[in-house]
């Protein structure tokens, strides 16, 4: 299976790429970015969305800074994984990401800006072709949603990357540049529930790192992800639960949050903090796992069914607070 | 002749008596010439059979071939002969070819399921620059397919295409993306028809079927075959049955999902022959398919196989891409390349059919099984294929190992508009074996007995014939069953494990070898043929047809040359790939190879050896009878100093003539009975499995890890046992997906949702559990050194034994394949729900409580033991007809002699009143009688 062609474009630091993608815009020309090309390469080859140039950000030494608090966009899954700076649960998401190859080559940022993903989207162009198109990838016909037809208006592709949850839960902040400047926002609001755009990401913008708070060693929790397989699947559905004290009883703080569910991944603020202001050990955990099974709304275009997914959510919570139970 | 004798009484006939002799004295080779090492090496007592003077134990008696062991090779774990161009990837696949001015050919497919081709514009592609030619179905109207009564492909749609991604047209480019753009220029016009996609709709008649058969069309139905069949006594079955089972199956379609993908070079060289160099596990039916499509003789075509990058039956049909490309590359006068993309193998497929089977299992108050009822709807998806024998293989393939007192089978096949399904790995026999094994659990839980124990006790001796009049040779399953039932420690797990930890028993049967050529009269021609040339450089050259596909068969046939002859495997030189030099060979499917091309390689090394022998009486004055060949040396048995080199024999036999050369065959003998459909499923010898597994199942995700099996198989003798182990160990990995996460999954649309490998679920290494492989030595009378097949049959207990061992861990039992864990979570919660338990933590284990029909059964199966020992050594038995365990005579087929137990292949009108989902394809009149009745 042959990509179409494109011109790569190879920056040295990031005030050239980011010069490189001002010209771009400017002679009206499209592009991508690419780190480790593990999501884009294969959407390339299925010619979903194909950019006549791709601009690497893996020459820009910038980028892959990596300390407790600091996590550069290039820094590879497995770096992070593997250092003993990132905080545990970090480290086990990470380490639960597709396979150790894909593990090397993507990086944090490509995860965290993962394009989403449906059974109708994620297919050859002469698949697609065969069922006309769909809303994500039209080609210029104006084609519908095929997994809820009738609404021409947002795509409902599945977010399904797995270090967001975790990142969300420690609090962190996402840093964006542009040749317009830099500006920085919690990783919550980063995202877009429309699976077309999927993020604030402006045309020329980056990702160049993500911080998380100094305090982030006083918080311990768990994520957990239903997939068919251990090795190579997306997640059906992760959760990532983290709390603050709670070693006598109830959790100072609580914070609860999903992926592969929905279009973007949810921090569940609502929910936790309703558990810890009426905390009853074992039987809270119970009404918040399921108050996180009705907060989430999955539809059918993965590998498992909606209504299975969003029991299973309710599973995977209770067991990511299990050590939440342990006195 | 004469004139040797002169020549030798002229030396020194009064100075050496006998012949003795003596390294460095003599003009001769020195002793173990040829091979790597530079003497011969002492014959090892351990690999000579006890017949032969050997210390080799062969517990179930001498075979035939025991003479021809020369201690070599065989029964030595033995790396595969071409596995060195692998590991340094230097072998050649498909894709691998690269001929001087290639283009690259493409395919155009249809996006529609079902539609009438009105008109194909070529121009505008045509035009465009790089692009040298394009074909569409025009070019190439004759049909094909890889069984002669059904041939129903073309190389690209004439008037239809039957399924998105059916060919259209293909064009030749300079390279990938020119013939990509130029696929886009291709204007296609069609009229889209209304398609089939459910398999139960196809039993339905219709305004426009698939495929019209002509005469012999099934009323206006998408019925590609049926099938009828009943044996035994059906009605004394439901008299007789204290305990039955019955359950209603649904079987995903599966994807052979090879790591190579399909891929072609067409060549047609200056003399105007075609050379086509292919991945393919059946080069003698593409050879015959060419020749019909191109309409050229079979002598103008060289079908070249490739090193193959897996098969398991994907790659056993002729193909209509290899069609397109060797039209293409006559249009072009260029070599065409074709290479898929993994879409396009799923859509080309030929895969494991999606089924819907009903099984229905009847036990009597003896704990024998009185009866099995099959009824299997298979959903062929477009194309004919190899359907018309799945269809049989659904029902006949389960009327063994057990000793049955009525069999009835109701199949059809459907045409659907879904990629062709076709052969893959247990070809036919893997769904409905799982659904008997599952059914054999639930009897034993419904009778109060072991589950091992019940099938102990209803085996059919050795020697001896099914129900379905199949001639069975050697039988280990008892062995298997056995040695699975001890290293497993079953008694002490079967249910008596904590909720969500299981333990599982499944068996198996599978054919050794289809008795019945597709081709050709089986007493006309030979099923393979083996050529060997030994020239003065003492090393064997071997031709052979067989298809190497990554099982081995290269390997097996040397190993068995190298055997008789008494060589090292680096003296045996393996030619198997062009169609030019090989002699015919059917291909590699239905495990045939292994015993019918290493018993052909047996009998033309035979002729060598007894050259050699002769040669060595002639040098050595010794007596024929006394010589024995050892590591490359032939010596008299009782003075071992008498004797020559191989090298030397060998010169002295090429006197006169030069190169040796000899041709031998292989044939199975007159077998089966004679009502409509008795050949299918006939073969020469049958290979026997028991599994066990052990599984832990998470009752509140429905998640199923397979954490250990125990897989004994009876393969009759090891040549390989490396071999046999990773036949075993891969089986399991291919089963296990099936079984778990492996589906082709078809979307509301009717379009292929999975066409990939990260959506298409083949278990990883994180899934594989460890595999124990139990090797069983049934040692069978006709195969190769006593072997069977491994390839195929070791692939079908896996199935039941993890079916069977979820349901010991959660008291699940499915009836729907694969059990993904949404679908083991959703009978879980349906069982909580039922019992009124809450969290399925806190449901009960099964528990079983054994009847007293336990200990009759353990009675009977100690009996049958001793039964099956005298018989598999006993030479003068007597004959042994199923029906014996119910009281018949064992010595004559009772279907000869009991009105009740005859054979039945049509359904009478009673039975149509209320078919069952299959045998309601008997309720359309074939067309060719609507006439007769007009």
């Amino acid at each position: 299976m042959k990509m179409p062609p494109f011109k790569v474009l190879s920056p040295k630091s990031l005030d050239e790429a980011l010069d490189m993608s001002k010209e771009l815009s400017e002679s009206g020309e499209d592009f991508d970015w690419i780190a480790g090309g593990t999501d884009l390469l294969p959407n390339y080859k299925w010619h979903i969305n194909v950019k006549s140039h791709v601009i690497s950000l893996s020459s820009i030494p910038e980028l892959r800074e990596l300390s407790e608090t600091h996590i550069g966009a290039m820094v590879s899954v497995a770096e992070l994984a593997g250092a003993g700076s990132t905080h545990p649960v970090l480290a086990k998401a990470a380490n639960s990401i597709a396979s150790v190859l894909i593990r090397k080559s993507g990086t944090v940022g490509g995860n965290i800006c993962l394009d989403t993903r449906c059974y109708w989207i994620n297919q050859s162009e002469t698949w697609r072709e065969s069922i006309d198109w769909c809303h994500k990838c039209d080609c210029g016909t104006g084609a519908d949603c095929r997994v809820i037809p009738n609404q021409n208006t947002l795509c409902v592709a599945t977010y399904q990357a797995d270090l967001a949850p975790v990142l969300m839960c420690l609090d962190a902040t996402i840093h964006l540049a542009s040749p317009a400047g830099t500006r920085s926002l919690p990783l919550g609001e980063f995202f877009e529930l429309d699976g077309m755009k999927r993020n604030i990401l402006e045309k020329s913008e980056l990702v160049t790192h993500i911080t998380i708070p100094e305090d982030s060693s006083e918080w311990h929790g768990d994520y957990q992800k239903l997939r068919q397989r251990e090795s190579w699947d997306f997640p059906e559905a992760g959760v990532a639960v983290l709390w603050r004290g709670g070693s006598s009883g109830a959790p100072e703080n609580l914070r609860v949050a999903t992926t592969g569910l929905e279009s973007i991944p949810s921090l569940h603020s609502e929910e936790a903090e309703k558990a810890v202001s009426s905390w009853r050990g074992a039987e809270t955990v119970e009404v918040l796992a399921e108050s996180i099974r009705k907060a989430v709304k999955p539809v059918q275009n993965t590998w498992f069914s909606p209504s299975y997914r969003r029991k299973m959510v309710k599973v995977l919570t209770k067991r990511a607070c299990r050590d939440l139970l342990v006195v | 002749m004469s004139k040797k004798k002169d020549k030798r009484s002229t030396t020194s006939d009064d100075e050496i008596i006998g012949y003795r002799q003596q390294p460095g004295k003599l003009p001769f080779s020195r002793p173990g010439s040829g091979g790597k090492n530079r003497f011969s090496e002492s014959t090892n007592p351990e690999m000579i059979p006890s017949s032969q003077g050997g210390s080799l134990k062969q517990p179930w008696g001498p075979h035939r071939h025991d003479e021809l062991v020369s201690g070599q090779i065989i029964g030595k774990p033995t790396a595969l002969v071409d596995s060195s161009w692998k590991v340094t990837g230097r072998a050649h696949y498909g894709d691998d070819v690269r001929l001087p001015g290639e283009l690259i050919g493409r395919i155009v497919r249809s996006p529609h399921h079902y539609a009438r081709v009105l008109s194909i514009d070529c121009s505008q592609a045509l035009e465009l620059p790089g692009v040298i030619a394009i074909a569409t179905g025009d070019d190439a109207k004759n049909r094909f397919g890889v069984l002669p009564v059904t041939k129903d492909e073309h190389a690209m749609a004439v008037e239809k295409v039957r399924h998105a991604g059916d060919l259209v047209a293909c064009v030749a480019a300079v390279d990938e993306s020119t013939a990509r753009e130029a696929e886009r220029l291709i204007q296609v016009e069609y009229e889209i028809l209304e398609p089939t996609h459910d398999m139960r709709k196809g039993l339905e008649d219709s305004e426009e079927p698939i495929h019209d058969r002509g005469n012999y069309h099934i009323g206006e139905s998408n019925i590609q075959k049926r099938v009828f069949q009943e044996f035994g006594d059906i009605d004394g079955m439901m008299q007789t049955s204290v305990a039955s089972h019955k359950k209603s199956w649904l079987f995903a379609g599966v994807n052979h999902a090879f790591t190579e993908p399909h891929a072609v070079v067409a060549d047609w060289d200056p003399t105007g022959r075609l050379t086509l160099y292919t991945p393919q596990q059946v080069p003698h039916y593409l050879h015959r398919a060419l020749a019909d499509v191109l309409e050229i003789p079979m002598h103008q075509i060289n079908v070249h196989r490739t090193f193959v990058g897996g098969g398991f039956g994907g790659k056993s049909d002729p193909f209509p891409h290899e069609m397109c490309a060797a039209i293409l590359a006559r249009k072009c006068g260029r070599p065409v390349r074709i290479t898929f993309d993994r879409e396009e193998v799923y859509w080309v497929n030929r895969g494991r059919h999606p089924s819907r089977i009903e099984m229905n299992l009847h036990a009597d108050k003896e704990g024998r099984i009185c009866g099995i009822e099959t009824d299997a709807l298979i959903d062929g998806g477009a194309f004919a294929s190899f359907g018309h024998v799945t269809t049989y293989y659904n029902g006949v393939l389960h009327t063994a190992p057990y000793e049955i007192g009525a069999f009835h089978y109701t199949g059809a096949r459907v045409w659907t508009n879904k990629p062709a399904s076709g052969a893959m790995r247990g070809h036919g026999a893997v769904n409905s074996r799982c659904a008997v094994e599952v059914g054999m659990d639930d009897l034993a839980e419904n009778l109060g007995v072991d589950p091992i124990t019940l099938r102990l006790a209803n085996l059919l001796p050795p020697h001896s014939a099914t129900i379905t009049g199949f001639r069975v040779t050697s039988i280990g399953m008892r062995e298997c069953l056995e040695r699975v039932k001890k290293e497993s420690g079953w008694d002490e797990k079967f249910r008596k494990q904590p909720l969500g930890k299981g333990i599982g028993i499944g068996c198996g049967f599978f054919i050794s070898g289809s008795g019945l050529p597709i081709h050709w009269d089986p007493n006309k021609f030979p099923h393979a043929t083996v050529h060997l040339k030994v020239d003065m450089d003492g090393g064997v050259t071997v031709h052979t047809g067989a298809a190497d596909i990554g099982q081995g068969s290269d390997t097996v046939v040397a190993q068995s040359v190298a055997e008789v002859l008494g060589l090292p495997l680096d003296m045996i030189r393996i030619r198997s790939r062009d169609s030019d030099t090989s002699p015919v060979d059917l291909g590699s499917y239905s495990s045939r190879v292994t015993f019918m091309n290493a018993n052909a390689a047996i009998s033309a090394a035979m002729q060598i050896r007894d050259e050699l022998l002769d040669a060595t009486v002639e040098i050595t004055g010794a007596e024929r009878k006394g010589l024995v060949i050892g590591d490359r040396r032939i010596f008299l048995k009782s003075d071992p100093a008498v004797g020559v080199s191989y090298l030397e024999a060998l010169h002295k036999a090429q006197e006169d003539r030069g190169a040796l050369v000899s041709s031998g065959a292989y044939r199975t003998p007159p077998m089966g009975k004679t009502h409509k459909g008795a050949a299918a499923g006939l073969a020469p010898a049958y290979s026997f499995s028991a599994y066990v597994a052990e599984v832990t199942v998470d009752v509140e995700t429905g998640q199923t890890k397979v954490d250990k099996v125990w897989a004994a198989h009876d393969c009759g003798k090891a040549l390989n046992p490396l071999a046999v182990k990773g036949q075993i160990i891969g089986s399991c990995h291919m089963g296990m997906g099936q079984v778990l996460s492996e589906e082709m999954r078809y979307g509301r649309s009717g379009n292929l949702m999975n066409p990939d490998l990260l959506d298409y679920k083949i278990p990883s290494v994180h899934e594989m559990p460890e595999v124990v492989p139990i090797i069983v030595e049934s040692n069978d009378p006709e195969g190769p050194f006593g072997a069977k097949e491994a390839g195929e049959g070791p692939l079908l207990p896996i199935l039941p034994a993890v079916c069977n061992a979820v349901y010991d861990a959660v008291g699940v039992r499915t009836s729907e394949l694969p059990m993904t864990p949404e679908r083991v979570f959703k009978m879980i919660e349906k069982r909580c729900k039922s019992e009124g338990v809450s969290d399925p933590t806190d449901l009960e284990c099964p528990s079983l409580e054994y009847s007293e029909l336990q200990t009759i059964l353990e009675k009977r199966s100690d009996e049958h033991k001793l039964r099956d020992r005298e018989r598999r050594l006993d030479e003068e038995r007597i004959d042994y007809y199923n029906g014996a365990l119910f009281g018949l005579d064992p010595s004559t087929p009772p279907d000869e002699v009991d009105p009740r137990w005859e054979v039945r292949v049509t359904p009478d009108e009673e039975y149509l009143t209320s078919p069952r989902l299959a045998g309601s394809a008997w309720k359309h009149t074939e067309r060719r009688h609507m006439e007769d009745s007009k």
